[in-house]
């Protein structure tokens, strides 16, 4: 069992920083982003392109794919989330589905329907943390992701763009009127959360096979859990929920009989129509 | 006040002045004409005066089309519905067969637009797990008929049930949970669908799939092509016949202001499930035909690009026009076969259409080929004032 | 005979009291008025009667029949109507669907029946436009029976929301700023009208009003709310010169009649 919650842990801070980038949009643009996952599969491919078969630097790859979909972001945000700037919600929810769809279809059409290896990258044997082999890309994931998270902790509560971002998200007349954009501050949001949406799908993608949409079919029913059982509008809370989920999943699959198909996916549901029903804002988030 | 010439209460026929007959059988509505004398036609003289309106605003005047152009709208229908009708007779051959497969394939979708056009049209719920409706229904028909070993339409009758208790079960969550939650909750429930419920071997064969053979006496492509188009023509009824009563009324109102409909006596919990369950049982009904249409079920084929592309052919075609689903669902359906293409190029250019109609072209295409269904409906061509446009989640009026 | 009979009624929303203590009665074909400065919770008060809030504490007894815990649609059945400031209308319909959704609760046909388009069927949506059409007729609106609500001028719009509340046949009838937007001479119109169709269909009325005149006119009894409490209440010359009252209006344009 042990196993299992170091797996949970790993694969928490995972689904902490794909659930941070869907807070982050939805403070910003009162929306929950579906796409948000497929950033990383995009991000993915172009990674294992420009390695594979351009034959680049591993690490340059990475980041220029991080740097390239982040770009993506940008570009999608002037194309068609401005547009939606005042639509309903849910418009504007079923458009970020749109996006999802239309990522995947391009990966399909570009680089095939076909899994292909991303190589890992640390090679090497893994290492044994209580008891169970860790390969040095998931200690690399993990202690990248947790990096992360620790600046932008820093970045939200310290810096001044990262105030300002939070500040428009509580009261976006009030910003506009005290000189911080809402539109800039739009597409820096939405290119943020491409960006770790990227940073998740290089992580992740890497010492396995990625395949088109694979970030958006094992993490993002994940991702959103976390971030409702954080607390939706909670920056912190999206990486506690993360862990949460985590910890459930990979329990639950050590726990649930392997009779029933998907048993982790089904809790993972669970979780998420008790927290809606019962508690709506999450663990950290405010009442509304 | 000018042209208009209102009936004068006072011109109808006489009813008895006594206050008992008024709470009895009589009408208050004749008393109040009789009775009340003109006040309530100078109560709207003096308004229309204050804020001058000095013109109907309404069609209600205009006289339509003549006798001639009647005949030739109608004419015009019938002879277009006579060709689909008649079309599968003079499909021979190996490329005939093809096309009766996507006749059939083209009408199922149809029946999913329409399911789908209940639920996010009507009643302004949002449903991104669609398919775990259409994938109940599906393999209950394959079930039933490959393992029970019962007849068709029991099968048929059973899919559209389970297809009804699936989308109740959604609704019940959706009177809790609107919005941006309910979609989350819509697409974990269509995922959960596919990786779980439809993997459990036991009842859908697994990964292998279910066997769904053709029922006796429709086995033929043609014949089942037949099928479709009964049970398409069928709903269509249905629906007509939903929008224009009590219920389809219900449905909408709630949608567009949930406290006004309260406060006419709609149930709205009762008419909320009912919105759900009409979508279910078109899902269920129309995926039992998906199954015996190609014989087997697959989980896997009720995945998130299906889900999406159910959702976005309806919008694309049209929200809440029904001849717009009609479009966008045989559209979609066939967009392989009319342009020779593989259907991988399908789900990209709906995902773009999508977006297209969300940000820019909102009625879909129903909206751009408005004058040509105006005239149909006995207009004119010209456009004349602004219909109202749906959105996913929104309220109906677009200005 | 009481028609509603209102005790103690008392909500709050979080730390907010929108009302308290709030006592209340309608007597059988008496047209009582509900006036308060803007936010004196009687549009709250509208609300806690017709189940769309619930209250903390009090009763709401309808000819004996408590309400408190009845959802909304059934208390319509047993013979309310109400109207909204907003405009209780589904705006993007023609004013003649909003006359047929006014009369869901007394169509004639089974839910099963609706999807069939049975004969039954048939003749009752017969039955429903053919009142709809009498009833607009009276109050003079049936040139705009296709017209789509939100095209009509706001003095039309809430014309044809008496209209519907009528259709639905009510006995009890609870309009929230009837006349808001109109001229006095409309106002009066109004008010006359109202006086006719109290005759006319044996209804007792509860009215939200700002038109001074109009209560005056028209009222057999006045409430006055003020912070979610009464003020005072009593016939509408009395009312009028309440020094509270008075005072509770200062500022508002209405505060002089």
């Amino acid at each position: 069992m042990k196993a299992f919650i170091v797996l949970g842990l790993i694969d928490g801070v995972v689904y902490g920083l794909l659930a941070t980038g869907l807070v982050l949009v939805y403070k910003g643009a009162r929306v929950f982003n579906f796409a948000q996952a497929e950033f990383g599969t995009v991000a993915a491919f172009l990674a294992y392109w420009m390695f594979e078969k351009q034959h680049m630097p591993y690490w340059l790859s990475d980041v220029l794919a991080v740097l390239l979909v982040g770009l993506l972001g940008f570009i999608l945000e002037r194309l068609i989330v401005r547009k939606l700037f005042n639509a309903p919600r849910v418009t504007m929810l079923v458009a970020t589905a749109g996006i999802a769809l239309a990522l995947i279809q391009l990966e399909i059409i570009i680089g095939g329907a076909n899994a292909v290896p991303l190589p890992p990258a640390i090679q090497g044997i893994g290492v044994s943390i209580l008891g169970v082999i860790v390969t040095p890309q998931q200690i690399l994931t993990f202690v990248a992701l947790v990096g992360l998270g620790l600046a932008m902790g820093y970045f939200f509560s310290r810096t001044d763009l990262g105030l300002a971002v939070l500040a428009t998200s509580q009261e976006p007349v009030a910003t506009e009127l005290v000189g911080i954009g809402t539109r800039k501050m739009s597409s820096f949001i939405w290119t943020m959360a491409a960006v770790l949406g990227g940073i998740g799908g290089v992580l992740i993608g890497a010492g396995g096979a990625i395949f088109p949409s694979f970030m958006t079919t094992s993490y993002l029913l994940g991702a959103f859990t976390a971030a409702v059982v954080g607390g939706i509008d909670s920056l912190p809370g999206a990486f506690v929920g993360g862990v949460v989920i985590g910890l459930t999943r990979d329990l639950g699959g050590y726990f649930l009989p392997k009779t029933i198909p998907g048993g982790p996916n089904l809790l993972v549901f669970a979780v998420l129509v008790l927290i809606l029903l019962v508690r709506p804002q999450g663990l950290l988030g405010a009442k509304a | 006040m000018t042209e208009r010439r209102l009936r004068r209460p006072s011109a109808r026929k006489a009813v008895s002045a006594d206050p008992e007959a008024v709470t009895g059988e009589v009408d208050p509505a004749d008393v109040v004409a009789e009775l009340a004398g003109d006040a309530a036609v100078e109560l709207s003289e003096e308004i229309e005066e204050f804020e001058g309106v000095d013109q109907v605003s309404a069609d209600a005047s205009e006289s339509g089309p003549s006798a001639g152009g009647w005949i030739a709208r109608r004419g015009l229908i019938a002879i277009m519905v006579l060709g689909v009708i008649a079309a599968p007779l003079f499909y021979r051959g190996d490329a005939g067969q093809t096309k009766l497969t996507w006749m059939a394939i083209g009408l199922i979708y149809i029946i999913f637009g329409l399911s789908i056009n209940v639920l996010v049209g009507y009643a302004g719920q949002i449903s991104l797990g669609h398919q775990a409706f259409v994938g109940v229904g599906a393999f209950t028909s394959a079930y039933i008929v490959s393992v029970s070993h019962a007849s068709f339409w029991v099968a048929f009758v059973l899919a559209g049930v389970s297809g009804a208790i699936s989308a109740a079960l959604l609704g019940f969550i959706a009177l809790r949970l609107k919005g941006l939650f309910l979609a989350l909750i819509t697409l974990a429930y269509g995922t959960v669908a596919q990786f779980t419920l439809f993997n459990v071997s036991s009842l859908t064969g697994g990964g292998a799939g279910a066997r769904a053979p053709r029922p006796a006496g429709f086995t033929s492509n043609m014949q089942f092509a037949y099928l479709c188009m009964a049970v398409t023509a069928a709903l269509l009824y249905i629906d007509w016949r939903m929008v224009r009563s009590k219920v389809g009324r219900a449905i909408f109102a709630i949608r567009e202001n949930e406290l006004s409909a309260a406060s006419f006596g709609i149930n709205i919990t009762a008419y909320k499930l009912l919105a759900f369950t009409v979508s279910g049982v078109f899902a269920g009904l129309g995926g039992s035909l998906f199954a015996h249409q190609q014989q087997l079920v697959q989980a896997s084929s009720f995945d998130f690009t299906f889900a999406l592309t159910l959702v976005l052919m309806v919008v694309v075609g049209g929200l809440g026009s029904r001849v717009g689903v009609l479009i966008g669902s045989t559209f979609f359906a066939l967009f392989p076969l009319i342009f020779n293409a593989i259907s991988l190029y399908t789900a990209l250019i709906g995902a773009v259409a999508l977006l297209l109609t969300l940000t820019r072209f909102q009625g879909g295409i129903a909206q751009q080929i408005a004058p040509i269904l105006r005239w149909f409906g006995g207009g004119s061509l010209r456009k004349q004032r602004r219909s109202h446009v749906m959105q996913p989640g929104g309220e109906g009026v677009r200005p | 005979m009481s028609v509603l009979d209102v005790t103690n009624l008392g909500i709050r929303f979080g730390g907010l009291e929108a009302l308290a203590e709030v006592n209340l009665s309608v007597r059988e074909w008496e047209i009582v008025g509900l006036i308060g400065p803007n936010g004196a919770g009687k549009t709250t008060f509208f609300n806690c009667v017709m189940g769309v809030y619930k209250p903390s504490t009090g009763s709401v007894s309808y000819r004996g029949t408590e309400l408190i815990g009845l959802p909304t649609h059934h208390r319509v059945t047993m013979g309310i109507g109400r109207t909204f400031q907003n405009i209780g209308l589904v705006k993007v319909l023609p004013v003649i669907e909003n006359m047929l959704i006014a009369q869901h609760a007394k169509t004639n046909y089974g839910v099963l029946s609706s999807f069939f388009g049975t004969p039954s069927v048939l003749e009752e949506e017969r039955t429903l436009r053919r009142n709809a059409l009498e009833i607009l007729d009276f109050m003079g609106l049936a040139p705009y029976r296709n017209a789509v609500v939100a095209s009509l001028p706001y003095g039309l719009q809430k014309l044809t929301e008496i209209a519907a509340v009528l259709a639905s046949d009510p006995e009890f009838l609870m309009l929230d700023e009837p006349t808001s937007g109109m001229s006095p001479e409309e106002a009066h119109a109004f008010g006359e009208l109202l006086v006719r169709l109290r005759k006319e269909l044996n209804l007792t009325v509860l009215m939200i009003e700002h038109h001074v005149p109009l209560v005056v006119a028209v009222c057999d009894y006045v409430y006055c709310l003020n912070f979610g409490r009464l003020l005072a209440e009593g016939k509408p010359d009395e009312i009028r010169r309440h020094p509270e009252v008075v005072a509770a209006y200062l500022g508002e344009e209405h505060a002089t009649a």
